[in-house]
């Protein structure tokens, strides 16, 4: 009888142990749930991929270490993803989802422009704060809550035309080509002022549908306003490829540029090695560079396809946000949250050395500045030939 | 410009024609409104892709065999999914749609987001006066055409032929003659998805691969077969041009948002005077 009890009471030690072993980590740690919104389908999926992985490494990072320490209590932090397919309905629902059901304070995304005009409104009202990137120039307008961690064409383009110019003076004319919907509308608007600024003339301003394929008759259009140079502004990479192949069997010889950003691998599948050669672009980091290495191996990690180099800013910018919550030492108290944001400029990002601007441009300092790239496409791989520092 | 415009309006409708061709000939016999059929395109874009790149076959070896593999899925999925929707527009629609969703993410996780590429089987452009004329447009072009003819051919000449437009006409008077219009529904199913297969692995080395890809094939099919009348081969046909023609000049003159509102108006215009499409019986 003795032995019987001693066994039991061995067992309910060691149940006890073995419990108290399993549970341990979910005891020792509360969960910080982190949303992401993008597109992780469909045509718009490399960036809304990127923003899931930027934020899932800088995720694994930190619960590597132990979790975030909030007010000296270790958090485990959970990206919580939804994908809107780069259409604002969609966009709107997981937003909603996001804040209703999942209770977070805390999002990144989207990319699309008409996406995040749509969720904005709810995302002041709720005090949550988003780290997006989307090109309209109303991102920030009357804004709280957001802050935008990808430079836009408003912000490096003067710079890069300023290159043009010097650098390649036998370009006089240029003709723009943009998506026709929030982001193409206003970035189109960004360039034309840009380049007629710096003494190009605007020989021809076109929009094209996303999901288009055969772009002759608009390129037709265009050669025969007889341009220098092409840009194709934010078109994506794999539809401006397909641009570049169709225009160079068109007959254009001029130059390509891409100051909307590029993604030399997916350019190159949709043009070929040789009617890319000489594009000029803006790249957000150098291919050559060990950080590059480094983000693409740990994106491996969670998707299998070709990284975009949009993760390089939302993993900085998940980076910075777990580091404010940490330093204003709540995940719920948002105003806190986001001073901490504002006042933990400048960052040591993996691009180097960013802060915030865009006061005089949006009338608050919620855009982040980082150096640029301006690189070129030879033989089928993209080269920097500039880097310009964050101003 | 004209003479630009009028070949990039050929090279379209000749397309056009191919992609709206199974969608029609599908809806016709079996009454389902297929929004796979732009997952069969894709199928038949990523067989060439797989053929090519990954077997080695060369390009006129893979594009029979990606047509065939569109056409064999589609019978397939015929007997599996569609055959108890036969003359159900609401039931099949809704299958059709999910469908095309799965095949979407399997593509996704077979070959990853990532665009793919096919090598051009064809390569160089003729030049007439000014125009410019790809020689792998007009290829592909020229092989659509003849994919065409040769399904007029089938479908007017043959027997078999014959009894597809019986079951078009009235399944009922066929059920009388003694042949069963089931037997007719994997045969008419396979064809339009291999006819969409085709589309796709002809196309490939022109465009780049995508698992999404269906989508923008699928709203030019739907355009041209609601304007051409549903189930209306020659409806289909007559759209095709008309759509080609209407888009290269629109865009050429007046941009591509003026093509593309065009294309709609044109479409309700139609559907307004002429509720059945330009061929459609009501």
């Amino acid at each position: 009888m003795l032995k019987v009890l001693r066994l039991a009471r061995r067992l309910a030690v060691g149940g006890v142990i073995v419990a108290g072993a399993l549970s341990g980590p979910a005891l020792a740690a509360e969960t910080l749930k982190i949303g992401v919104v993008g597109g992780l389908t469909g045509p718009g999926a490399a960036w809304g991929l990127a923003i899931d992985a930027g934020a899932k490494i800088a995720a694994a990072e930190i619960n590597a270490k132990g979790g975030l320490s909030i007010g000296g209590k270790p958090h485990t932090v959970e990206v919580v993803s939804y994908d809107d397919q780069y259409k604002a309905a969609s966009a709107v629902t997981a937003v909603n989802r996001l804040i209703d059901q999942d209770e977070v304070k805390f999002i990144l995304g989207p990319i699309g422009s008409a996406s995040l005009l749509a969720i904005k409104p709810i995302t002041e009202r709720n005090k949550v704060i988003l780290l997006s990137n989307t090109y309209t120039a109303k991102a920030l307008e009357n804004t709280g809550y957001v802050f935008r961690v990808l430079p836009t064409t408003q912000e490096y383009n003067a710079s890069f035309i300023d290159w043009l110019k010097t650098n390649r003076p036998a370009i006089r004319s240029v003709a723009l080509l943009s998506p026709n919907d929030e982001t193409g509308w206003n970035s189109q608007k960004v360039q034309t002022e840009a380049y007629g600024k710096a003494g190009f003339t605007i020989a021809a301003a076109e929009l094209f549908e996303r999901q288009q394929t055969d772009f002759r008759a608009v390129l037709t259009r265009i050669l025969a306003s007889k341009p220098d140079a092409i840009e194709l502004d934010t078109t994506p990479p794999p539809t401006a490829g397909l641009v570049v192949r169709q225009a160079r069997e068109l007959g254009f010889s001029g130059q390509f540029t891409k100051f909307g950003g590029v993604n030399v691998a997916e350019i190159v599948k949709g043009a070929g090695a040789e009617n890319a050669e000489g594009m000029l672009g803006y790249f957000a980091a150098d291919p050559d560079s060990k950080e590059w290495a480094w983000l693409q191996t740990e994106y491996a990690k969670h998707h299998p396809n070709e990284m975009s180099d949009f993760t390089f800013f939302f993993y900085d910018a998940a980076k910075l946000l777990l580091a404010a919550i940490g330093r204003a030492g709540t995940a719920t108290d948002t105003d806190a949250v986001r001073a901490q944001i504002e006042q933990g400029a400048p960052f040591d990002t993996l691009l180097g050395k960013a802060f915030w601007g865009g006061k005089a441009a949006y009338g608050i300092d919620h855009q982040l500045v980082t150096p640029s790239f301006l690189g070129e496409i030879q033989k089928g791989k993209g080269k920097v030939i500039a880097r310009l520092a964050a101003q | 410009m004209l003479t630009q415009v009028l070949l990039i309006a050929a090279m379209s409708s000749a397309l056009y024609m191919l992609l709206a061709l199974g969608f029609t000939l599908i809806f016709g016999i079996l009454r389902i409104v297929n929004f796979a059929h732009g997952e069969f395109v894709m199928i038949g874009a990523y067989a060439v892709f797989a053929l090519t790149s990954g077997l080695g076959l060369g390009y006129a070896a893979a594009l029979p065999l990606a047509a065939l593999l569109a056409g064999g899925l589609g019978l397939l999925a015929e007997r599996a999914l569609f055959r108890r929707y036969a003359g159900d527009e609401l039931g099949g629609m809704i299958m059709s749609l999910a469908l095309a969703i799965t095949l979407q993410g399997a593509a996704a996780v077979l070959f990853t987001i990532d665009q793919q590429s096919v090598e051009r089987p064809v390569t160089g452009v003729l030049r007439i006066g000014d125009a410019v004329l790809p020689k792998d447009q007009l290829f592909v072009a020229g092989f659509a055409l003849a994919a065409v003819a040769a399904f007029h051919l089938l479908v007017q000449r043959t027997r078999f032929g014959l009894a597809l437009r019986a079951v078009a006409q009235d399944p009922e008077t066929l059920r009388l003659q003694g042949v069963s219009p089931r037997r007719l529904y994997p045969a008419a199913f396979g064809i339009g998805c291999l006819l969409a297969g085709l589309a796709g692995a002809l196309t490939a080395p022109l465009y780049t691969i995508h698992p999404y890809m269906g989508e923008t094939a699928i709203l030019k099919a739907f355009i041209v077969v609601v304007l051409g009348g549903l189930g209306s081969v020659p409806g289909a046909i007559a759209a095709s041009v008309l759509l080609g023609v209407t888009e290269a000049a629109v865009s050429t003159w007046l941009g591509v948002t003026a093509a593309t509102l065009t294309s709609f108006v044109a479409v309700m215009a139609i559907l307004l005077v002429k509720p059945t499409g330009l061929g459609g019986r009501a």
